[in-house]
């Protein structure tokens, strides 16, 4: 009786199996690497920077707090960072704390309302600026805000807020907290604010690192990492023309509904422009119905001003309503801080090459893995990526890329850059890591009331 | 028996796994399930108006009813390409039924009617699943009422028509990216007209050829009901409550078959079909309002398709029949565009049967169908979602028919 029972019991079992499809399931390796203590050095893009600021889900979402969610599964240890105590988190207007950008209303100068990035609350938790040194060493030493040539610099912290909260003594570099963490295993992306601290400011009162002295930095964080053993990657710099923040604002911003609006202006630059072609030159100005180029300053000009070429960029941080109601554009010249001229534009693309070649340079002379992400950023901008059904481009809010700032990644952004990242570690240690899945991330969230 | 077909009719929940082959289900009686879901040279009674309306008007009895229901519980496993994800699919179960009647009015014709559901799908991702932006759940039936008159030459050749009107039903959910919770559901209905015509031939005693064409029917949805749950702030671009428009092709079939009496007691039978599934090019939804942001096309770009089948009935006595068959289900889709709705694999099919006869005219019919989707790499290209793909599907069936 009792082996009837069993009988039917495998036979059950045997049918409820078979009902149930099986695949062999991922097989996961570290390759030639130890990804037990994993170590990120960088600037914003490794902290987890989004949305004008440093705020816990954002630095949950760092890049390099997916890539150790994936080396997990490959022998990967706890990943620790300097969080943030929330979701406001902290930015800066110069040197003015606010909160992140969240999607909101907006009412311009016109009256209009309409969706745009406002600051998610009108002040921020101080407690997020509160030292966190004591719960160190981290495995994240992502500071925003930081050069190349900033990071051997002593009592750095005193001069960067993101670093102080987590700086070890007050006379540490932070090159100084990367022996602590004994890594086997490292990411270093660092160089961008070199470059892009020169476009953000329309190339006023910046200048780019000089690539000698961002290589002699390079290395001597490189070599730290490296002293121990451990094995790594690194990736190059994406070209800071391909981000939404320079690429939002359209150079013809300026347009002009009405033909008399247009010949009032006309009329206003009529002598300006008997100047102009007295001096030989054809660069006169001119508006139309339609949308049309702003007018800019351009110091080098003997008149100082002209209108924007459709190869130069405005930046997304001029303030738009001036350009709606205070005449910026039409009657007042809109100040060079707000834009990069083709000299600029020029000075960026030339440091962009000769950087990513050094760094390119540097990691086939060192046998560190490299990682192309200003490929990877070209090939957003000119074709876009589909991933689980989800597009990306460089557009901003709607690209999905891009967080409300322009130039710092969504959790989405980052998970693609973390693939990528996956798949050149793959590729130079002969691992398998898995890649993650996009789907599970968000991108700019839209408002529900 | 009426009473029995009624709730039948009304039980049924009219939705069902995919199992290879597109979303065709081809079991419209099981005692042709049994025997590899060859249909075309038999006559068996009344499901022929499925089968071979051709053969309709051989049936020796005067009057033959038909009724019966399986069961499809199957899974779909997907492991994901590049990573550590897998998923299985909860699909409920799905009842596909049948219900024919016929009645021969003198030794020439015959007419008959069937209720029956050929085509269908019912594929149940979780909701949040890695391919969610693609489909979460699909739900797709269709029922063919189908008139048929069939007229025969000296027992040896029959041939038959049937007009079929076709109803069905489809909904449709999938996440969209505007916020963690936005999604879209799609409900509608559609109707359509086709045929359905046979001929059978007996050039020998113990030998049936049979050849079947059932027409394509477009299914065509208008005025579907779409519901978008997005942030309000989008609320001005796309409206929460639309309208929309869409068309499936069910695809044409052409049938052969053969069966070949060996023995007394052994019945051996062949068919091939070809399913013109090349009919399926690609899924578009056209919405009432804001067209320009949400309209799309979908490519599907399946392929026509050829089955064979193999089976084979035994006689054991005026009681007992069994039956056992096997098939070779080739997936219609597309290597690039194959997309998780219809988890269509190369598929092999095993079949078994068995009849009881208790008095005389009256057969309970069981029927049992495995199915294995071979496990396969497979893409959507549009939404670069690609992995492998595997199935496994049991399907019990139990029907009665009744001739007389």
């Amino acid at each position: 009786m009792k082996y009837r029972y069993i009988f039917y019991s495998v036979i059950i079992l045997a049918l409820l199996n078979a009902c149930k499809p099986t695949i062999e399931e991922f097989a996961p390796a570290s390759g030639n690497a130890d990804f037990s203590r994993y170590i990120a050095v960088g600037n914003s893009l490794t902290a987890g920077y989004a949305d004008g600021a440093l705020y816990k889900s954002g630095q949950e979402y760092s890049l390099p707090n997916i890539l150790a969610g994936q080396f997990k599964s490959v022998g990967g240890g706890d990943f620790k960072q300097p969080l943030m105590v929330d979701d406001n988190g902290v930015g800066f207007r110069g040197i003015t704390p606010v909160t992140k950008l969240v999607l909101g209303y907006t009412e311009d100068c016109k009256g209009v309302i309409s969706l745009g990035p406002v600051l998610a609350s009108d002040q921020i938790d101080p407690a997020n600026l509160a030292s966190v040194a004591d719960q160190g060493p981290f495995n994240n030493i992502g500071v925003p805000g930081i050069k190349a040539i900033h990071m051997a610099v002593p009592g750095y912290g005193t001069l960067n807020p993101y670093y102080g909260r987590f700086m070890s003594l007050p006379t540490s570099a932070v090159i100084d907290e990367i022996a602590p963490v004994n890594a086997t295993f490292f990411t270093l992306w660092l160089g961008n604010n070199d470059i892009l601290d020169f476009a953000l400011a329309g190339g006023e009162g910046e200048i780019i690192t000089p690539i000698s002295l961002f290589e002699q930095a390079y290395m001597a964080t490189l070599n730290i990492l490296l002293a121990n053993g451990a094995k790594g990657v690194v990736a190059n710099l994406p070209d800071p023309l391909n981000t939404a923040f320079f690429n939002t604002v359209p150079y013809n911003a300026l347009v002009i509904q009405e033909q008399g609006d247009a010949a009032v202006l006309n009329a206003a630059y009529a002598p300006l422009n008997q100047i102009i072609i007295g001096a030989g030159s054809t660069d006169t100005i001119y508006f139309s119905v339609g949308p049309n180029p702003l007018v800019i300053v351009d110091a080098s000009l003997p008149w100082g001003l002209r209108q924007i070429k459709s190869d130069e960029k405005i930046l997304l941080s001029i303030p738009q309503d001036s350009i709606k109601c205070s005449g910026w554009g039409s009657q007042v010249p809109v100040p060079a801080s707000f834009v990069l001229d083709q000299n600029e534009i020029t000075e960026i693309n030339t440091a962009i090459t000769d950087y990513n070649t050094k760094i390119f340079e540097i990691a086939v002379d060192q046998s560190v893995g490299f990682v192309n992400i200003n490929k990877v950023l070209k090939e957003a901008t000119e074709n876009g990526y589909v991933f689980d059904g989800i597009e990306f481009d460089t557009e901003f809010v709607k690209g999905n890329i891009f967080s409300l700032d322009g130039i710092h990644k969504t959790p989405a952004g980052n998970a693609v850059i973390a693939n990528f990242f996956i798949e050149a570690i793959n590729l130079q240690f002969n691992a398998n890591i898995p890649l993650t899945v996009i789907a599970d991330y968000p991108a700019v969230q839209f408002p529900t009331d | 028996m009426k009473k029995l077909i009624v709730t039948i009719v009304t039980l049924t929940l009219l939705s069902w796994s995919a199992f290879g082959g597109g979303y065709q289900v081809r079991l419209q009686g099981q005692k042709q399930t049994g025997i590899g879901l060859i249909g075309t040279p038999f006559t068996y009674g009344a499901s022929s108006i499925f089968y071979n309306p051709g053969a309709l008007a051989l049936v020796p009895e005067k009057f033959s009813f038909s009724a019966g229901v399986s069961g499809i519980m199957g899974k779909a496993v997907f492991q994901k390409s590049a990573t550590d994800y897998q998923a299985y699919t909860d699909s409920p179960m799905g009842t596909p039924f049948y219900a024919y009647g016929s009645w021969k009015i003198n030794n020439s014709f015959a007419v008959g009617l069937g209720a029956y559901t050929p085509f269908g799908n019912s594929v149940v991702w979780n909701d949040d699943w890695a391919g969610r932006y693609l489909i979460q759940n699909i739900s797709l039936s269709a029922i063919f009422i189908q008139p048929t008159i069939s007229y025969q030459v000296k027992d040896k050749f029959g041939i038959g028509a049937g007009f079929v009107y076709a109803i069905g039903n489809v909904e449709i959910n999938k996440a969209l990216y505007y916020n963690t919770n936005s999604d879209v559901s799609l409900k509608g209905s559609g109707s359509n007209i086709g045929f359905n015509i046979g001929v059978f031939y007996r050039p020998v005693e113990g030998v049936n050829i049979g050849i079947d064409y059932r027409s394509k029917i477009i299914m065509k949805v208008e005025d579907g009901d779409a519901n978008f749950n997005i942030p309000s702030s989008l609320a001005t671009t796309i409206p929460p409550e639309n309208k929309f428009s869409a068309e499936l092709p069910l695809p044409a079939n052409l049938d052969f078959g053969v069966s070949i009496d060996i023995t007394e007691k052994w019945l051996i039978a062949f068919e091939i079909n070809w399913v013109f599934w090349g009919v399926y090019d690609s899924l578009i939804f056209t919405f009432e309002e804001s067209g320009d942001l949400l309209d799309s096309s979908n490519p599907r770009i399946y392929k026509n398709s050829v089955l064979p089948r193999i089976g084979a009935e035994f006689n054991l006595n005026e009681m007992f029949s069994f039956r056992a068959g096997a098939y070779y289900d080739p997936t219609p889709t597309n290597e690039q565009y194959f997309t998780p709705e219809t988890v269509s694999l190369n598929t092999v099919g095993l079949t078994l049967g068995v009849s009881i006869v208790p008095v005389k005219g009256l057969s309970i019919d069981l029927s049992y169908l495995q199915l294995f989707g071979m496990e396969a790499d497979k893409s959507y290209d549009p939404a670069n979602f690609s992995g492998t793909y595997k199935t496994v599907t049991f399907i019990p069936g139990i029907g009665l028919s009744y001739n007389f």
